[in-house]
């Protein structure tokens, strides 16, 4: 459209200048500013017909845009925020867990070394039962072998200085005695 | 059992040999003495129930030792049960030849062990005591033994009486060794 117009516009300039002088040097010519009220109009009517509404949903579009991006963002935001909350929550949970078990660890650790040393000490009792036992039974054993062996030693020694001291005097004894105890026996 | 049959078939035979010589009451004392003597020597025994040694030497030994201490019929009865191989059973043989004698006479045999010879006094009060103890006609056999020490053992039949020094000793040893 300007190419199409310049001709126009550089006749009217040549005409003018022409025509006039002076001052009217630097004033345009009239057909000039017709010529360039149409182009400027024509420009106008352009600009404001289709390049400002473009330009307006441009901007809109690029406001909606940076807006959406904003609201997004304020999502992402918070959603990070929640999700950090919820980490935090989680960690303190997991922090409490791990407490609990390590408490739980250590009270089963307790106990378990309470049985083990209760355990301990009862076998430990009872072998030292045992063998205060066997001592004694051993020691008794023992005992019961020497009295054994004192008696039959002191039997054996008995039937000898016996058998060496009753003379025949006292051998007749026995026997009338024994003859005496067999009426004291019923049938 | 058959060990049991065979000893009382051999002590019914003597039983019998011996009532038709009229001598059952001397030779039944006789085997019991010779019993109690294959008892006690453990030389005895072991030269009459040697299996190596021929029956001819046995019968050698019974002679010898039996010779002028017994009668001729209990030699000769001795000598039967050593011929037969029947030496080792000697004792249970006199033993139940004893019982028998004795029953037919109507009277049990009382085994009486001292360590000192008796009298015949002596022999007839315990005759008289047992008898009247055990409620049975008893006739004594008696056999000295020095392990009785002193005082009398008296077996009737699965009765024992014992009145010994070495039965109180004995005792006395239980009794030490229970505390």
């Amino acid at each position: 459209m300007i190419q199409f117009l310049a001709p126009l516009v550089i006749l009217a300039e040549e005409a003018a200048v022409e025509e006039s002088g002076g001052i009217d040097l630097l004033l345009p010519e009239t057909s000039e500013l017709i010529a360039g009220f149409i182009a400027f109009s024509i420009i106008f009517v352009f600009v404001w017909k289709w390049v400002l509404p473009a330009a307006d949903q441009a901007l809109a579009a690029r406001q909606e845009a940076i807006t959406g991006k904003l609201t997004q963002a304020e999502g992402a935001k918070q959603e990070a925020e929640s999700l950090l909350n919820d980490y935090k929550e989680q960690l303190a949970r997991a922090k409490g867990e791990a407490n609990e078990i390590v408490d739980d660890a250590r009270q089963t650790a307790d106990a378990l070394r309470a049985d083990l040393v209760g355990k301990a000490e009862a076998e430990a009792d009872s072998i030292r039962g045992k063998a205060r036992e066997d001592a004694a039974a051993e020691k008794d054993r023992a005992a019961g072998q020497i009295r054994d062996e004192v008696a039959s030693l002191s039997l054996e020694l008995a039937q000898k200085v016996v058998a060496g001291s009753v003379d025949e005097s006292a051998q007749r004894t026995l026997v009338d005695r024994y003859i005496d105890d067999l009426g004291s026996l019923e049938p | 059992m058959a060990a049991d049959q065979r000893i009382d078939g051999y002590a019914a035979a003597i039983v019998e040999v011996a009532k038709a010589e009229g001598e059952l009451a001397r030779v039944g004392d006789e085997l019991f003495r010779i019993a109690r003597a294959f008892e006690s020597s453990s030389e005895l025994r072991d030269a009459l129930t040697d299996p190596r040694l021929p029956t001819e030497l046995k019968k050698g030994v019974v002679d010898d030792l039996l010779g002028s201490r017994a009668s001729a019929l209990s030699v000769s009865l001795v000598n039967f049960v050593v011929s037969v191989g029947m030496s080792s059973e000697l004792p249970a043989i006199a033993d139940r030849l004893a019982e028998r004698a004795a029953a037919e006479r109507n009277k049990v045999i009382a085994e009486v062990r001292t360590a000192i010879e008796l009298d015949d006094e002596t022999v007839d009060r315990l005759t008289t005591s047992l008898s009247r103890a055990t409620g049975k006609d008893v006739e004594i056999k008696t056999v000295v033994d020095p392990s009785v020490v002193g005082g009398v053992v008296a077996k009737v039949g699965d009765v024992v009486i014992d009145g010994s020094l070495s039965h109180r000793m004995q005792e006395i040893q239980k009794t030490l060794t229970r505390r």
